[in-house]
């Protein structure tokens, strides 16, 4: 049960977003206990993986709709360690503005797409790790990402970012 | 680069903050909720001092009731209690 407690984690801070570490920490170790609890009932009718990362998908949901109006979603923070190379005022401005409206963005995307994109892109998980957090194929992963990124492409658009 | 290419690297761009770890007190915070509750010193002698008085108690009780009567108390009481205290516990976790 110990290796699951990593990806259990980390699908609950893909579904929160940045700004959540300690309470994806939190739904990692209520999940945990969860499992550890009702491990007999489990009927093995799934893989014992797919159970557990569904019983935290939906512990992140009920946990995300408590925290999200609690603090700004977009965290500053977070863009500012992005790095930046050395370029004038205005291009970090501009970049800046572009950041926090694509982060933005992403966190009005449907929960699967917003969980697939942070998975992808800030933890570097791969295809197949995705799939099985997600428990759908790599093919039906690669196709919320492809939506995803159109879907991020129209809102931007909306924002005036339409340079893209 | 096209605009697809543009949108992957915005996103890595705007992603690019460290990946949060689990503290590193995470497996005993677990480990703690996860063991059975030890009683201490004191609570084992509360317990045994009280299971003493309560025998001491019902056998004081039923000395004058019929075998039958005690054997129907004994069969009804200690599945109620087993009950009780079973779900008592899955209330407590």
């Amino acid at each position: 049960m110990r290796r699951y407690r990593e990806p259990v984690f980390r699908l609950a801070v893909s579904i929160l977003g940045q700004e959540f570490a300690p309470e994806a920490e939190d739904i990692a170790q209520d999940v945990m206990l969860r499992v550890h609890h009702s491990l007999r009932s489990f009927r093995g009718e799934s893989r014992l993986g797919s159970w557990i990362y569904r019983i935290a998908f939906n512990q992140a949901l009920n946990v995300k709709v408590r925290v999200r109006y609690s603090r700004p979603h977009v965290s500053d923070q977070v863009l500012e360690t992005t790095p930046s190379p050395n370029r004038g005022p205005y291009d970090q401005l501009r970049d800046h503005r572009r950041q926090q409206a694509v982060v933005a963005c992403v966190a009005e995307l449907p929960e699967v797409y917003q969980s697939a994109l942070r998975l992808h892109y800030w933890l570097g998980a791969s295809m197949s790790d995705i799939a099985v957090m997600l428990d759908a194929p790599e093919n039906t992963v690669k196709s919320y990402l492809h939506r995803a990124r159109r879907l991020l492409h129209a809102m931007l658009a909306e924002r005036g970012f339409d340079e893209l | 680069m096209n605009s697809d290419e543009r949108l992957d690297q915005l996103l890595r761009d705007a992603m690019a903050a460290a990946a949060p770890q689990l503290s590193p007190a995470f497996d005993a915070r677990v480990m703690q909720r996860v063991r059975p509750h030890r009683l201490t010193l004191v609570g084992r002698m509360v317990i045994a001092v009280y299971t003493a008085v309560a025998a001491g108690m019902v056998v004081w009780l039923m000395r004058d009731l019929h075998m039958v009567s005690i054997a129907a108390a004994v069969g009804i009481g200690v599945p109620v209690a087993a009950a009780v205290s079973s779900y008592g516990r899955r209330l407590l976790r």
